[in-house]
């Protein structure tokens, strides 16, 4: 086959019908330090290991289609993120849900669970937001400080590249956490393929606005704990969208 | 030494983890890992635990380590015994382990994060020579005293294990105990000594190490250096190595499985969170070779051949495929055409996958009509690159290392498989081979040539569109290696390599060639180590000490500060690379008993020198010693 035979093969998607199910998953510990293909390949060693009937996507080399809604960075934990499953077969949900549980290593847990319609969407364009839980000493102050600034410029890599960003339009808003004590925030910013806060990011700029101590960035709990669709103020929490 | 803190976990900070590459090397959690609650719970209401606790060490990082079938395979045997919780701990890599000496933060095991030093044992997985000093990295890292002389009462026992332990005394003086051969059952009578002498610790009369190491010399295949001394020839050759105490045999034979359907074979294994280097799941074949390449090691301290039925394998490959959830299962073996069910087996494993999107891999296989065809069965996905390894360029040279492969194999498998439209070959050869001139070297030049010419002649002939040709020519130095019929020779001085490499660079210039040499210095001292005594032991100390880890990463490893400390020593790599020993010479490893005959080994090498060629085990048996084991090959049509 040559190369334009390939991408043929592979752009051809023969129609059969997919059951998707959306899953609502945390992960903490050990897992939370893999990167994103590390954590798509655990998913789905772990579908495989439940013996379910994974739709694969069509072509040279077919994969289970798992969609997730947001890449999690290397060292952040979770209690709030989406993975949609494409199965071959209807099942019931809970039967995904129970039998993707005991196939997940420590540290994954299946929180929820609903099927939604081929024809809903990708659920990945849905994400517009996400929120943070950090926990460092003195972090809430020097959030506070650092929203009250009209500019917040840094360097940020990408592809290889420097480029300086403002992250200012990024940073939606911040709250106490349950307890309302200093070493700890909960932030919401801009997130998803259009545009997107990394929490790291926010970190940087604490350290090199506000005086922020390095080693407390470096060791700061890190945790998404809200993803959202909407238009900001309207946003609508995903885990309300069953 | 009286700690109060014994077995508590080790904790890194997030942002230690964060600074180090790929930081999941180091965090455990997989699926299908041992946790022993019970022993956590113990030790949580008594302070002390009745368990052995073992770590299997291996010295080097998590991805290579965990891509080892060894590892995987012990660490199942260990851990169904009752009395034992088995662990893994792997080399930090540099970044890492710098942090740890910054922070004073103990190499740990990955399920229970315990210290190291806390173990009853830690076991070392030995896989190439170049990971030795990683050991004492990993013995550094774990406060544990480097050398076996050193350690007390309290210290964990230091053993090894693998195909390098044919040859281990530049290991010698750190390790305690040493396990020669396969040891799935070598491993649990050791486990039930251990059992022993940690009950006796909480008695009034606790047994001593020396008095453990004895009880355990008793065990077919353990190894205890220090109960042997080696005295020296004038000229720096071996006199004499001689137990030095009653009751130690003067020879160690190495232990086998003869069963292969009936050995522990781990179905539930791990599966590692982030990728791996072999990240799939395994079946083993069979151990051991019919083949007998003069070269290779594995062809001679393997025997006899035993392979596990398909039956079996084809039970253990579906229940593997399910239990883990991998989408592709390699087949191992030395040679895996040579595997006698392999259609059949391949067969079933294929129609019992139907619609799982799962793989098989089949490495190591002698290209030919029906691999050809079984590849493009077993493959979802494209046509990858064959894979030849003539090893030498001329039909003379192949006869001197009884690789039984000819130029017409070749040539006749390869254009059925450029017909076939494969387009990309690999071919692996050795410089430096016994009786070698450069009459050979060019040899493989022309043989490369020759495949070159014939891929387009295949396209003129059949008037097929071809793809580009995509050769890769791949040289490798000659290592002359203890327990093969070339165990006597020379390794070719850098001169004599840099000017074969020469030779090869200017003869394969041609865009569809791309022509690779490996690195000249790690061949050098890998051959001084390999054949080397226990008067290197200093010498790696050193090196150590100075700060050579990963030797077996090129970017790692330097010859030259290796040959400063090396002389410093009063030791010079010329003895150990390019002297060639006489018949009568006393090697360092010849009171391992590989099961092979010395004798045997010195006929098969004058068949060499004679040019001729010794059959397969199937064919003919050349009564190599290893029928003395019982099984196997051996006795297959007996």
């Amino acid at each position: 086959m040559n190369q334009s035979e390939r991408e043929k093969a592979m752009t051809l998607l023969a129609h059969q019908p997919a059951f998707i199910y959306r899953l609502r998953f945390s992960r903490s510990g050990s897992l939370s330090f893999i990167g994103h293909l590390d954590l798509m390949r655990t998913f789905e060693r772990s579908l495989r290991r439940a013996g379910f009937p994974l739709l694969h996507s069509q072509g040279y080399n077919p994969r289970p289609m798992l969609v997730f809604a947001l890449p999690l960075g290397v060292g952040i934990s979770t209690t709030d993120d989406y993975v949609d499953v494409s199965l071959a077969e209807a099942r019931d949900i809970m039967e995904v849900m129970a039998g993707l549980q005991n196939a997940l290593p420590d540290g994954l847990r299946i929180l929820d669970g609903w099927p939604v319609p081929e024809t809903g969407g990708s659920i990945m364009a849905m994400v517009t937001a996400a929120r943070y839980r950090l926990q460092a000493q003195q972090i809430f102050p020097a959030l506070q400080r650092l929203f009250l600034r009209s500019e917040v410029t840094v360097e940020k890599r990408s592809k290889g590249q420097l480029r300086m960003l403002d992250i200012r339009p990024l940073m939606l808003a911040l709250e106490h956490g349950e307890t309302e004590n200093e070493n700890e925030a909960i932030v919401l910013v801009c997130a998803g393929s259009h545009e997107n806060l990394r929490p790291d990011l926010l970190l940087q700029a604490l350290t090199a606005f506000e005086d922020f101590p390095l080693q407390e960035a470096a060791n700061c709990g890190v945790e998404r704990s809200g993803l959202y669709a909407g238009t900001y103020p309207d946003l609508k929490c995903f885990k309300e969208m069953i | 030494m009286n700690r109060t803190n014994k077995y508590a976990p080790v904790v890194l900070e997030r942002g230690d983890l964060l600074s180090v590459e790929n930081p999941a090397r180091y965090t455990g959690g997989e699926w299908g890992i041992t946790i022993k609650q019970e022993v956590l719970d113990e030790i949580q209401r008594t302070g002390e635990t009745k368990y052995i606790r073992y770590a299997f060490c291996f010295p080097d990082i998590y991805e290579i380590g965990m891509s080892n079938l060894a590892v995987r395979i012990l660490y199942h045997v260990l851990n169904q015994c009752p009395d034992v919780w088995c662990e893994r701990a792997f080399s930090p890599w540099k970044d890492m382990d710098r942090l740890m000496r910054e922070k004073y933060i103990p190499l740990f095991s990955l399920e229970s994060k315990t210290s190291l030093r806390d173990f009853d044992i830690l076991g070392f997985s030995l896989q190439y020579e170049m990971c030795y000093t990683n050991v004492l990295q990993m013995l550094d890292l774990s406060g544990i005293p480097l050398r076996s002389c050193d350690r007390g009462e309290d210290d964990p026992i230091i053993t090894a294990g693998g195909p390098v332990v044919y040859n281990i005394e530049p290991m010698t003086d750190f390790l305690d105990l040493v396990m020669i051969g396969e040891g799935e059952e070598m491993i649990v009578e050791f486990m039930a000594e251990m059992k022993k002498y940690k009950d006796s610790k909480k008695t009034g009369q606790p047994m001593t190490r020396e008095t453990f190491l004895q009880n355990a010399a008793k065990i077919e295949g353990v190894y205890i250096p220090a109960f042997y001394d080696v005295s020296y020839q004038e000229d720096g050759t071996i006199r004499e190595v001689k137990p030095n105490r009653p009751g130690i045999p003067a020879k160690i034979r190495k232990r086998v499985i003869l069963d292969m359907d009936l050995a522990p074979y781990p179905t539930q294994s791990i599966v590692p969170n982030t990728k791996i280097v072999h990240d799939r799941a395994y079946l083993e074949l069979f151990r051991g070779c019919i083949r007998g390449c003069r070269f290779c090691q594995a062809g001679f301290v393997y025997r006899p051949v035993r392979e596990k039925s398909a039956k079996v394998l084809c039970e253990q490959g579906i229940e593997i495929e399910k239990a883990t959830g991998y989408d592709e299962l390699g087949m191992l073996s030395l040679s895996t055409s040579d595997y006698s069910e392999l259609p059949g087996l391949t067969d079933r494993l294929l129609s019992a996958f139907d619609g799982h999107h799962t793989s098989l891999s089949l490495p190591s296989m002698r290209v030919d009509s029906f691999s050809l065809e079984l590849t493009e069965k077993v493959s979802e996905t494209r046509k990858s690159g064959l894979t030849f390894a003539p090893e030498a360029g001329t039909q003379r040279l192949r006869d001197v290392i009884n690789k039984g492969i000819t130029e017409e194999d070749i040539m006749t498998s390869l254009a059925l498989a450029f017909e076939g439209g494969w387009s990309s070959v690999k071919l692996y050869f050795m410089l430096g081979l016994p009786t070698e001139t450069l009459e050979d070297v060019i040899g493989i030049a022309d043989l490369v040539r020759k495949i070159e010419k014939l891929y387009f002649e295949v396209g003129r002939k059949t008037g097929q569109r071809m793809r580009r040709l995509e050769m890769t020519v791949s040289t490798s130095m000659f290592i002359p290696k203890p327990f093969t019929p070339f165990q006597w020779e020379r390794q070719n001085t850098m001169d004599e390599f840099v000017q074969k490499q020469q030779i090869l660079r200017d003869r394969l210039r041609s865009k569809n060639i791309k022509y690779i040499w490996h690195d000249l210095d790690t061949s050098v001292w890998e051959v001084v180590i390999a054949r080397g005594d226990r008067r290197l032991g200093p010498v790696l100390l050193e090196g150590y000490l100075a700060g050579h880890i990963f030797d077996a990463w090129d970017d790692c490893f330097s010859l030259g500060k290796w040959m400063t400390v090396l002389e410093k020593h009063g030791l010079k790599s010329d003895f150990y690379a390019i002297r060639a020993r006489t018949p009568e010479e006393v090697f360092p490893w010849d009171h391992i008993d590989c099961g092979v005959r010395k004798d045997f080994l010195l006929r098969e090498r004058e068949r060499a020198y004679a040019e001729q060629t010794t059959p397969s085990c199937r064919e003919h048996c050349e009564g190599c010693g290893a029928a003395g084991f019982g099984g196997g090959v051996c006795y297959e049509s007996k």
